[in-house]
């Protein structure tokens, strides 16, 4: 649709001046220099607070620019896209990721590419951060690094006289050794454990252990650990349903059902709007150990938990899930794209962004997982445990693969048709989870379109 | 629709507003009252629940089995869900949507009814049988073109779309509205108009200060109706609104839930204190509230 | 006079008739349109005929969404429709503190959408939730309520018959409307409270009980706000409620083309479905003159 300035409502012109004043994105002044920019993020109010504080910084580092926070914490993915439908988009902000490659592709975003010999810092994210739309269209970055980890209750775990998880990759442990533990830590009312006779699975105090099967980042790196991917290599046809896949989900399905060490669907589960967030479930011990991301490591130190971090159990070569977040990009159209990429550089450095240090997020650039005066710069503080090192830096770096979602295309449908249904259903424990992957499966294969671009710098 | 838009003569038959036929013998009556009772559990409790949780912990809220009562009670559950998000400015944007839509729906809906009811014009009832019609269309068809419409005006993040459609009767809804008005005006005597009439009234003139003063419960109905309507809206407001300081209530409360993933405490709270001035608006209109539908008498 | 009347009465009509062409009749037609056309947000439409209707009839998700609104629409309008029917006899009676026990029963229609899910969300919980709860302390098993397949429709359809309200109010309206002479005919007659409810109450009724049936029938065809926020129409689909589909469809995947034509589709079955409830509605419902319909 063309844009056409048609009448204005007389009346409203009021009003429509005070909306245009915080929208669209040739909102600059034009004259006198002054340039002005919108920022657009999604995020908690600590996250709100870091970002107002992030642009504050910015703006006292470039004299006559001005940034506009536009705040949206809720119904991101259509408030943007009733924004794309207006024209007013903002010059730099989060895009929901599977998003950001339709925006990419119809060019609604910024390429990167140029800019990456100005800004070498932008060149030197690690590799799974970059986000392209084609061969040297690159259209965002994911807006930082996150990973998914083993969280538990230190009390927890001391009551019940079992050891920790452990904190390094090399001694993982393997899922018996989860499900071995998870029987320990699971008690109901009368302080039985699931496998004593007189359990009541109705009544239980304390679970051994929370992972979502709905949310992929969670499953993911189990199952590139038992040596399968979401896709095949062409990216045109989906394996959930091959035995090692169907493994792991029934796996997940039992700790539930089965072993009943796992609480079930909406129960507490770990991720989902409709649940207290692990920093609660540990505190209150509803549940011992929970699969999460990294993220969570601000709620933890800001509700005073006692808690501590593992790596995921493993299957045979150790992972986790990487780059589970959004997207960061710089949008096209507007009048200071100079101004508004150097926004973008600036946006999630960890030396302006306290975010890191802080724990909510983790950084992009390569050097702050291998050089030790970096690692230590946002690490080296009492808002991460000593176990940190082992079980986030190094195990991001080296057993991290990316998720999946971020890099399948088509993946907003492939996921709200056919994949989180599926999963949903797997969640219900109704049917085997063999049965459920072996009907999805095919069903995802034919909206599969291949993996999305990826290039190396 | 043809038995919604029902001639007048029946209406127009009145019904005194006193309630109650005949007197139920005694145990008929505590009968009555036992089974009011009973009715009213079920309704009240997710209020008291939400209460309960307002004034918890988020700790206590998550153990299992529940528990009733909160302990301690944690008062500041309110202060600090209400002065972490500008509810304040919500409630004023809300109120200013509210207001508008509430004056330009009562004005153009009454207007029209009196039109429908009391002036004869070639063509009357066909238009309002069509009109009537829009009552069957979902809104799902019009919402998409309608919200290029107003993105093509650049009203998109200003308070238009909102409002602007309840100067135009409200547009879909407002039909209702317009149907509940009408049936009201034809119980009122005619011979009231033929009067001023007859000294040379013009028909704006009978409309305000003949027919209008005579509708107050009807207008008190319609006003109710849409004030909960606009107060309550979630899809338009999620759609047309974007800034933060533009929202409303119930958008600010939407995006509070995505804040405070973790703080249902304050989320509890938060529901509650938006619930609140509704619920206290209402117990003092009730009366006429209710008066005014009954009168209306929506028969056929 | 005439005239006068005749320039007056368009005059007075017109801002309604203008809404109804401006908000009602163009978007009709545009979004007729725009079903024709394959358009996604960002881009522009392009006319692809019938496409989006045929991709329609192959797409198990349209079929599986009509469903599950039907089941919807079926569990939930006759139990709001008995409900409040009950509750308005009940406040039609001569009872102390009726301004108190009406505004008991209108409360939760007052609950604005949002606070409404966040507060069931809460109820429904099945680990710690007041439904659970209560359910246990009288010794009976729980429920999965909106986190299963089965559970999940029926635990809506209880959510929203807590609303029934407006309906009730309707009701109530109707009920005050009967003529006394009637019932008092009956009691003439010797007739008790069951034979008044059954020989004068229920017929005087059917009009106004037709006109919630209608209403209810095309506002619960309608929801979306529970599918939304509350169980983003899982789980497996179970609550993928079809304009939720729709602005799924239009909002969060964009594909605008196709959403227009999954709204025509819907005002087609609605227009069906009240055409034949108008066409049933001459074998039951009882008008009080003849001819006078």
């Amino acid at each position: 649709m063309r844009r056409r300035d048609l009448l204005k409502l007389g009346g409203l012109a009021a009003l429509g001046a005070s909306a245009a004043a915080c929208g669209g994105s040739g909102s600059g002044s034009g004259s006198g220099g002054d340039v002005e920019l919108q920022f657009m993020y999604w995020g908690s109010t600590f996250e709100k607070a870091a970002v107002e504080r992030m642009l504050k910084q910015y703006q006292q580092k470039h004299s006559g620019v001005t940034v506009k926070p536009l705040y949206t914490p809720d119904e991101y993915d259509v408030k943007l896209n009733t924004l794309v439908a207006s024209n007013r988009l903002p010059d730099v902000g989060y895009v929901p990721l599977a998003m950001s490659f339709r925006l990419g592709e119809q060019g609604k975003l910024v390429n990167l590419f140029p800019y990456l010999k100005k800004y070498p810092q932008l060149a030197g994210y690690l590799p799974d951060a970059y986000l392209w739309s084609g061969q040297d269209n690159l259209h965002g970055v994911a807006t930082a690094n996150e990973i998914e980890l083993l969280w538990y209750s230190k009390s927890a775990i001391a009551a019940a006289g079992v050891t920790p998880p452990p904190a390094d990759a090399a001694s993982a442990w393997t899922w018996d050794q989860l499900v071995e533990t998870a029987y320990k830590l699971t008690v109901d009312q009368n302080g039985k454990h699931p496998d004593e006779p007189g359990f009541d699975p109705k009544q239980i105090k304390q679970f051994g252990i929370s992972s979502s099967i709905t949310y992929g980042a969670a499953w993911y790196g189990f199952l590139r650990s038992n040596g399968v991917d979401f896709a095949d290599e062409a990216g045109k046809k989906c394996l959930l349903d091959t035995p090692e896949a169907i493994e792991v989900f029934q796996n997940l399905q039992d700790l539930i059902y089965k072993h009943r060490v796992a609480p079930g669907p909406g129960q507490l589960a770990a991720t989902g709007d409709d649940v207290p967030g692990t920093n609660i479930l540990l505190k209150t011990k509803r549940v011992a150990m929970v699969v999460d991301g990294h993220w969570s490591l601000l709620d933890m130190n800001e509700s005073k938990v006692d808690y501590g971090i593992g790596v995921l159990p493993k299957y045979a070569e150790p992972f986790t899930s990487t780059q589970v977040a959004g997207a960061s990009a710089v949008f096209a159209g507007g009048k200071h794209e100079q101004e508004a990429v150097e926004l973008f550089a600036f946006h999630n450095d960890p030396r302006y962004v306290d975010l890191f240090a802080k724990g909510l997020w983790m950084p992009q650039e390569k050097k702050y997982y291998e050089d030790q005066a970096a690692i230590d710069s946002w690490t080296k503080n009492d808002l991460h445990p000593p176990e940190f090192r082992t079980a986030v830096v190094d195990y991001a770096r080296d057993h991290g693969v990316p998720v999946f979602g971020n890099r399948v295309k088509n993946m907003s449908s492939i996921s709200s048709d056919v994949l989180t249904p599926a999963l949903q259903e797997i969640e219900t424990g109704k049917r085997p989870a063999g049965e459920i992957l072996k009907a999805a499966a095919p069903k995802i294969t034919s909206m599969l379109q291949g993996w999305q671009h990826t290039q190396d710098l | 629709m043809t038995a919604v838009a029902t001639p007048d003569k029946t209406a127009r038959r009145g019904v005194a507003p006193t309630q109650g036929l005949r007197r139920p013998r005694r145990y008929g009556r505590i009968l009555l009252y036992v089974a009011l009772l009973a009715g009213s559990i079920p309704t009240l409790l997710p209020f008291v629940w939400l209460v309960r949780s307002a004034l918890m912990q988020d700790a206590q809220m998550f153990v299992s089995p529940p528990q009733w009562l909160p302990s301690p009670f944690q008062w500041s559950n309110f202060s600090e869900a209400l002065t972490t998000q500008p509810f304040g400015r919500y409630f004023l944007n809300t109120l200013v949507i509210a207001v508008i839509s509430v004056l330009g729906t009562v004005l153009t809906c009454s207007v029209a009814a009196f039109s429908f009811s009391r002036l004869r014009w070639r063509g009357r009832n066909v238009v309002f049988a069509l009109l009537l019609s829009g009552v069957m269309l979902p809104y799902a068809v019009t919402l998409i073109p309608t919200f290029v419409m107003w993105q093509q005006l650049d009203a998109i993040d200003t308070i238009a779309p909102l409002t602007v459609p309840s100067w135009f009767a409200g547009a879909g809804g407002g039909v209702f509205n317009i149907f509940l008005l009408r049936q009201f005006f034809l119980t009122i005597p005619f011979e009231l108009d033929e009067a001023a009439y007859i000294d040379g009234a013009s028909p704006w003139r009978v409309f305000w200060t003949i027919v209008m003063p005579l509708s107050k419960p009807a207008i008190i109905v319609v006003t109710i109706f849409t004030f909960i309507g606009t107060w309550n809206d979630f899809l338009g407001p999620l759609l047309y609104l974007q800034s933060e300081e533009n929202y409303t209530l119930s958008l600010g409360l939407a995006s509070f839930q995505s804040m405070y993933l973790t703080q249902w405490g304050y989320l509890m709270a938060a529901s509650a204190a938006v619930i609140a001035p509704i619920i206290a608006l209402f117990f003092f209109l009730q009366r006429y509230f209710i008066e005014g539908v009954t009168l209306t008498g929506i028969k056929n | 006079m005439r005239r006068l009347e005749t320039r007056w009465g368009i005059l007075m009509a017109l801002p309604a008739i203008l809404g109804f062409v401006i908000f009602t009749i163009g978007p009709m037609v545009a979004s007729a349109f725009f079903s024709l056309t394959d358009w996604t947000i960002g881009g522009s439409p392009s006319f692809t005929g019938l496409d989006n209707y045929t991709t329609m009839v192959h797409d198990e998700l349209f079929w599986k969404s009509l469903g599950t609104t039907t089941y919807y629409t079926l569990g939930a309008v006759p139990l709001v429709l008995i409900v409040s029917f009950a509750v308005a006899m009940l406040l039609n009676e001569k009872v102390r503190g009726l301004a108190v026990w009406r505004t008991i029963f209108y409360l939760p229609t007052l609950v604005p959408a949002i606070a409404n899910v966040v507060l069931w969300i809460w109820i429904f919980n099945p680990d710690f939730g007041l439904l659970n709860s209560l359910l246990r302390q009288g010794g009976l098993p729980g429920s999965q309520w909106i986190y299963a397949e089965s559970t999940a429709i029926p635990s809506l359809i209880i959510m929203s018959t807590w609303g029934f309200g407006n309906t009730m109010v309707i009701f109530l309206a109707g009920l005050q409307g009967v003529p006394r002479h009637l019932y008092e005919a009956v009691s003439i007659d010797g007739g008790g409270a069951w034979r008044r409810f059954w020989h004068v109450t229920l017929p005087m009724m059917t009009p106004t009980i037709f006109y919630n049936l209608v209403v209810g029938v095309v506002g619960t065809f309608q929801v979306f706000n529970q599918a939304y926020v509350m169980t983003e129409g899982g789980p497996n689909h179970a609550t993928l409620f079809y304009v939720y589909y729709l602005f799924r469809k239009a909002f969060t995947e964009s594909e605008m083309g196709y959403a227009s034509a999954l709204a025509w589709t819907l005002f087609m079955i609605i227009m069906v479905v009240t055409f034949l409830m108008f066409r049933n509605a001459r074998r039951w419902v009882y008008y009080e003159m003849a001819g006078a319909r």
